[in-house]
């Protein structure tokens, strides 16, 4: 086995570990929160006008007499199973109300995500290559403004512009995947837009300042003097150079493409998670809230371990540190 | 020395900054001496009236002054996102110092912490914490404070790995300065190029995160205006009554983009110092 081998296996084991650890604490603050109500859960849950025998009954039903960490094991065993128990509100296993609403909100998330990639690279490559002419300009001052337009605010102007001016789209209509998968992207290609933009307008800044950077180093200048063709030394030094800041400002993108979609498919009115959550949180439904929160943590959690293993392969000296 | 060229953009950066900040702090100023009307009062004869003299906004559904109702928005925007920023500037700088001026094992224990609160969607964490604990704006505060704070963190421990190394901080050790001294008034000081706009864009942030929520329904609570409440309720009237959507959605745009080019123009500034 050589040395390069055994470190990138050493790296990746650390990094394991470290997820593992990671997950360990995420699954105990997951359920710490919702230990740590004042007051009792059952009681809660139930509302004031509850009678003793149903809090009791709730209270056995969700296991809460039995002691703290005998509660946590169960429930971290049953996390990494599949089996987070049933909804106290819609009486059907937690598992299953997230598998229905997941088509929506990962498919706006990735729809999502791939307009981030195909718009910004391009962008930020033809920005970087003229750094402060007027092309350049422009994208920067659009980035700076879509940045800072919050992405429901962005939804209701793109609703306004859609259904009101263009009228190409109905708000609201969501059509599943099993009823052809072109009216599916179709239903949900607006939303993903509105969570998309500020997004592009962040990887555009970041990248952009990422080749701009590579750009002005010494061996680029160095292989300009050695008479490298421009499409060359771009796309064989600066393009791989810069691909550990696209690999970390992608994961961040992504996890943040998550969190948004939350809101805007409530903007949308879409039978999402987002949905599914404020139901749960409207209805005191605790199983189903811990449920969604470790799961969506656990994505981001495995989606940060696999960008790290990634970002080592694109730049070997990030083992070493 | 600063080079010609940064201190331009720096400036642009600053002046831009500051009218779009100005009309936001001039509408918090307002509201607390000279609201036109009462943001809360309803009128049933005045329902969704266009702007005009009387109503320079309009009015809502309520019969509301849509003006004296951003007024009274911006005085809680902004006041959420300073005190929830402070405790996550707090929180961070109590964390991310030690964390970096010590490693080992206290650095490893802290930043998993950090990074396991960071895997949490942070919407989703403040959600679930006003959801159980009830929505307040006390509430909404604390949980937006804990979830910016690894943000924080993380910018303090680079900056105090970096800096420990430094002789002057060698020297202070040699001198047996004791370790919160040497982190809280020889690198904390230092690390200001880097906490600087890292704090006024975890104001804009914070910002985005709170009129979400209240969009949700679970920050500012009714009848207490807030951009985000503002622009959830007209929902229905985006298309007959657009001084609904408008106004709210600029002067949100406006507080946002205001801090984005403070931290820009602070960024460029203190890097053009450094340059040369």
């Amino acid at each position: 086995m050589s040395l390069n081998t055994r470190q990138n296996l050493k790296y990746a084991g650390l990094k394991f570990i470290e997820l593992i650890a990671t997950l360990f604490v995420v699954s105990f603050l997951t359920f710490a929160a919702f230990s740590i109500i004042p007051g009792d859960t059952a009681q809660i849950m139930l509302g004031p006008n509850a009678s003793p025998e149903q809090v009791a009954r709730l209270r056995t039903e969700l296991g809460l007499d039995q002691p703290l960490p005998v509660r946590y094991i169960t429930w971290v065993a049953g996390a990494f199973t599949g089996n987070l128990g049933d909804s106290s509100s819609f009486k059907v296993p937690v598992i299953s109300l997230i598998a229905q609403r997941l088509p929506v909100t990962l498919g706006m998330s990735i729809l999502a995500l791939i307009m981030v990639i195909a718009v910004s690279y391009p962008l930020s490559v033809f920005s970087a290559r003229r750094p402060g002419r007027i092309g350049d300009t422009i994208c920067s001052i659009l980035g700076h403004v879509l940045f800072a337009i919050p992405p429901f605010v962005l939804s209701l102007l793109l609703i306004v512009l859609a259904s009101g001016v263009l009228h190409i789209f109905t708000m609201g209509k969501y059509a599943p995947p099993e009823k052809g998968f072109g009216n599916y992207i179709a239903s949900l290609a607006l939303p993903a837009f509105a969570i998309a933009l500020p997004k592009i307008a962040m990887t555009f800044k970041f990248m952009r300042s990422a080749i701009i950077e590579q750009n002005a180093s010494e061996y680029v200048k160095t292989e300009r003097s050695h008479g490298l063709s421009e499409a060359r030394i771009f796309l064989r030094h600066v393009l791989p150079n810069s691909n550990v800041s696209s690999i970390t400002i992608i994961t961040l993108v992504l996890s943040d493409i998550l969190g948004g979609s939350l809101i805007v498919e409530q903007v949308f009115n879409l039978p999402g998670l987002g949905r599914l959550l404020l139901t749960a949180i409207d209805r005191r439904d605790f199983p189903l809230m811990s449920g969604m929160i470790f799961y969506l943590a656990l994505i981001t959690v495995i989606l940060y371990f696999v960008s790290d293993i990634l970002a080592s392969i694109a730049d070997p000296r990030i083992r070493l540190k | 020395m600063q080079s010609k060229a940064s201190s331009f953009r720096a400036r642009t950066f600053f002046i831009t900054g500051a009218v779009f900040l100005g009309i936001v702090l001039l509408a918090f100023v307002m509201s607390l001496i000279c609201s036109p009307y009462d943001p809360n009062a309803t009128s049933a004869r005045e329902i969704l009236l266009p702007p005009s003299g009387a109503h320079l906004f309009g009015t809502d559904n309520f019969g509301r002054d849509v003006f004296s109702r951003i007024l009274d928005a911006s005085k809680y925007t902004i006041f959420i996102s300073i005190a929830g920023v402070a405790i996550a500037l707090f929180l961070g700088v109590l964390s991310g110092l030690p964390a970096g001026y010590f490693g080992g094992f206290p650095d490893r224990v802290i930043m998993l912490f950090n990074n396991s609160i960071m895997c949490f969607p942070g919407i989703l964490l403040a959600l679930v914490a006003v959801a159980v604990f009830g929505p307040s704006m006390f509430n909404v505060v604390w949980a937006l404070g804990l979830v910016f704070a690894p943000t924080f963190a993380r910018v303090c421990r680079a900056g105090a790995m970096e800096l420990k190394t430094r002789d002057f901080i060698m020297h202070a050790k040699v001198m047996r300065v004791k370790p919160v001294r040497i982190m809280y008034s020889h690198i904390l000081p230092n690390l200001m190029p880097q906490l600087l706009p890292a704090t006024v864009i975890g104001l804009a942030n914070m910002t985005l995160f709170e009129s979400g929520m209240s969009y949700l329904g679970l920050g500012v609570q009714p009848p207490d205006a807030s951009f985000g409440k503002m622009l959830a309720d007209c929902k229905a009237y985006v298309l007959t009554a657009p001084w609904l959507v408008i106004f709210p959605s600029l002067m949100l745009i406006f507080y946002i983009l205001g801090l984005y080019f403070l931290s820009e123009g602070i960024r460029v500034s203190y890097s053009g110092r450094s340059d040369s």
